[in-house]
């Protein structure tokens, strides 16, 4: 479903230039649980933004469903982000003075879907994030791992197609992390594709694939064989 | 619509995370747009053109027949009595009325404490040529003395009570007078026909009076009156005529280029002949100025409240520049909620709608502000210069250049922070 091939990117400043991504080629299929993993500065969350397109790239090409999303206009772009991806940070994002239902609501708001439609699949995310009770509650007061429950309902609420998850569990103690993890496994298994970004190697071992990005460099892609999947 | 009110919560929403330089931001953009909207009434006011078919007809001739010697001079702006009669004679005009200004008391009896009025003392063409409305009764059949006077609506309403007064008689300064008109409410702003002396600045008269019973009963002019022999000022009935006593405004209508070329030959012909005739020394110097022209033929323009115009445009500039600053500032500061938005999957038109309506409360909240500022600064001008109130006031069109302007303030400042923090790097923030 994700194809990168040879895919660059350049950071321009005026100083230095920052070669993020070099010759990147990857295949994520439909279903699949990826961990990207990876030293600090490697190149690991601008990978994610370009397959969020969020960022643009600079050579090479990237296909989503067999179609290039180079050059697509903000429109385009904007709809795919809407309907096919869903984001999930390590600092949540969610907006501070907007309910926990307001916050679930706003990809929903975008897509142009009727106030019915919103509601039921706002309850829906919130039922399977665990968090019904809590929909009138301001984010703050909520702990760490509700709220990034509640990002992920965020993200899920929209039924993509595709989870890009930078650290998600960057920022909570360790049983709110099994819970995030267990979560996004069972998302995982309704059928999502997950790409996360992790630093905890027992995560990576859980995640059915291990994507190693070095110096903007891809590294022991451990279940992927390019060759293999061409040929098969 | 439903949409409509979630962006106004949005806006509602990120106001309130900030309040005070929202609040600063608007309340600077409402303080410029307030103090140049008072300006600007006050300035358009006196430039406005009162007749705007007419004032390129209307012409008032200075002529150059006084018996002084003056060589690089100017006429004098107000003619003798025996200077209008030869002006007078002429048929090339479609109209025409001479005029000046006196002061009066009028009652409706002898029992009534009188009441102090203003007095044009003009001729019946004044009516027409300066598009006098009547509302009740007529004017003066001709331009002979008679006892016979017209009384602006709010004059009859003070002294009388009503407005349907024709046929009563009153006492303006204790002669008894009949009333044969009622002007309809009329102010001509500015009085343009009372250029001279700054004089535009102030109302219109409360009565009307023949010219030549205002020279019979000696009204002696309020304003400025000459006299370039030994004619005796306080003498109208007899020097006031027959001397060079200076203080009539005289308006001619010339409808026409040729017409207006042909008026001029005439003045200038008659001033030959007095010439010729050895009635006075000047050289020819004659002047025939544009009721529109008026104004800055008298010097009457104000340098004054033209720099004041000017310092509060740039007062407005600056507002505008101070607001937009802090409204960058805001924007920077909620740049990653637009990236988070973009992140799911808001366009860019969608975002922008988002701006529009944050536009539009603050130019709602601006206008407001302005609003009162305005009214504020209008007052206090017109406490300081109390003649100026005339120009103060704000009509539809007024408003609604102020709405515009604020509209117009409001985009610069919104818009150009949004536009920066909108197709910004959209990634930085949410990276972390
Ligand atoms: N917007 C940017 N401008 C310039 N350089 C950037 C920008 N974003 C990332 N970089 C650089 O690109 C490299 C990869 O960054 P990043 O993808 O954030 O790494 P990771 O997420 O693996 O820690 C780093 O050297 C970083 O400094
Ligand atoms: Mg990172």
């Amino acid at each position: 479903m994700i194809t990168l091939t040879n895919l660059g990117k350049v950071f321009r400043t005026e100083l230095i230039e920052t070669h993020a991504l070099r010759e990147v080629n990857l295949q994520v299929n439909e279903g699949e649980f990826a961990a990207l993993t990876g030293p600090s500065g490697s190149g690991k969350s601008t990978l994610l933004n370009i397959l969020g397109t969020l960022e643009s790239f600079d050579s090479g090409d990237y296909q989503l469903d067999g179609k290039s999303v180079k050059g697509l206009p903000d429109a385009a772009l904007s709809k795919l982000r809407n309907e096919k991806i869903g984001f999930i940070f390590q600092s949540f994002n969610l907006i501070k003075d907007f309910s926990i239902y307001d916050n679930i609501e706003l990809p929903l708001r975008y897509r142009g879907l009727k106030a019915a439609e919103r509601k039921q699949r706002i309850e829906q995310a919130l039922e399977l994030v665990g968090l019904h009770a809590r929909r009138d509650y301001l984010p703050g007061q909520l702990s760490g791992g509700q709220q990034q429950r509640v990002a992920i309902a965020r993200a899920i609420a929209g039924q993509p197609r595709i989870l890009l998850a930078d650290e998600p569990t960057g920022n909570l103690d360790s049983l709110m992390a099994r819970q995030v993890m267990e979560l996004l496994e069972q998302i995982n298994r309704q059928g999502c594709t997950i790409l996360m970004v992790t630093h905890d190697p027992d995560q990576a071992r859980r995640a059915g694939r291990n994507i190693q990005i070095i110096d903007g460099q891809l590294h022991d892609s451990t279940m992927y064989d390019p060759l293999a999947q061409h040929t098969a | 619509m439903e949409q409509l009110f979630y962006y106004l919560k949005v806006s509602w929403f990120s106001i309130k995370r900030a309040p005070l330089p929202y609040m600063l931001t608007v309340l600077i953009l409402s303080l410029g747009l307030g103090v140049f909207f008072s300006n600007a009434t006050f300035y358009y006011r006196m430039n406005s053109d009162p007749l705007p078919d007419k004032s390129d007809k209307l012409f008032f001739p200075m002529l150059m027949l006084v018996p002084y010697q003056c060589s690089d001079c100017k006429p004098p702006p107000v003619l003798s009595y025996s200077n209008v009669a030869k002006l007078d004679v002429s048929t090339i005009p479609s109209a025409k009325a001479a005029m000046y200004s006196a002061d009066g008391y009028l009652r409706q009896h002898a029992a009534q404490p009188p009441t102090p009025v203003t007095v044009r003392i003009t001729q019946r063409d004044f009516f027409s040529m300066f598009d006098v409305p009547l509302l009740h009764g007529t004017i003066w059949a001709d331009n002979q003395a008679r006892d016979e006077l017209l009384l602006s609506k709010a004059t009859a309403e003070k002294i009388l009570g009503r407005t349907d007064v024709v046929g009563q008689q009153l006492l303006l300064d204790d002669r008894l007078f009949t009333i044969i008109g009622v002007l309809d409410d009329w102010q001509m702003l500015p009085k343009l026909y009372d250029a001279y002396n700054r004089q535009y600045l102030n109302p219109v008269e409360d009565v009307y009076l023949p010219l030549e019973s205002g020279y019979d009963y000696n009204y002696l002019s309020s304003t400025n009156s000459s006299t370039f022999d030994d004619a005796d000022f306080r003498k109208l009935a007899t020097d006031g005529r027959n001397k060079a006593l200076h203080q009539l405004q005289y308006w001619v209508q010339l409808d026409t280029p040729a017409q207006q070329q042909a008026y001029r030959q005439f003045m200038a012909n008659l001033v030959t002949d007095e010439k010729a005739a050895g009635r006075h020394p000047s050289a020819e110097a004659n002047q025939l100025v544009m009721l529109r022209d008026i104004v800055r033929y008298f010097g009457g323009e104000s340098a004054d409240i033209k720099a004041f115009a000017i310092v509060t445009l740039l007062f407005l500039l600056v507002s505008v520049f101070n607001a937009s600053h802090l409204s960058l500032n805001r924007y920077l500061s909620n740049q990653y909620e637009f990236s988070l938005r973009r992140a799911l999957g808001a366009n860019r038109s969608q975002l922008q709608m988002q701006l529009l309506v944050d536009m539009g409360l603050m130019s709602t909240f601006t206008l407001a502000g302005a609003a009162v500022i305005a009214y504020g600064c209008t007052k206090l001008m017109n406490s300081l210069w109390p003649a100026n109130h005339l120009f103060a006031g704000w009509d539809v069109q007024l408003m609604l250049a102020l709405a515009v302007l604020t509209l117009f303030c409001s985009y610069l400042v919104t818009l150009y922070p949004s536009l920066r923090a909108s197709f910004g790097s959209l990634n930085k923030q949410l990276k972390e």
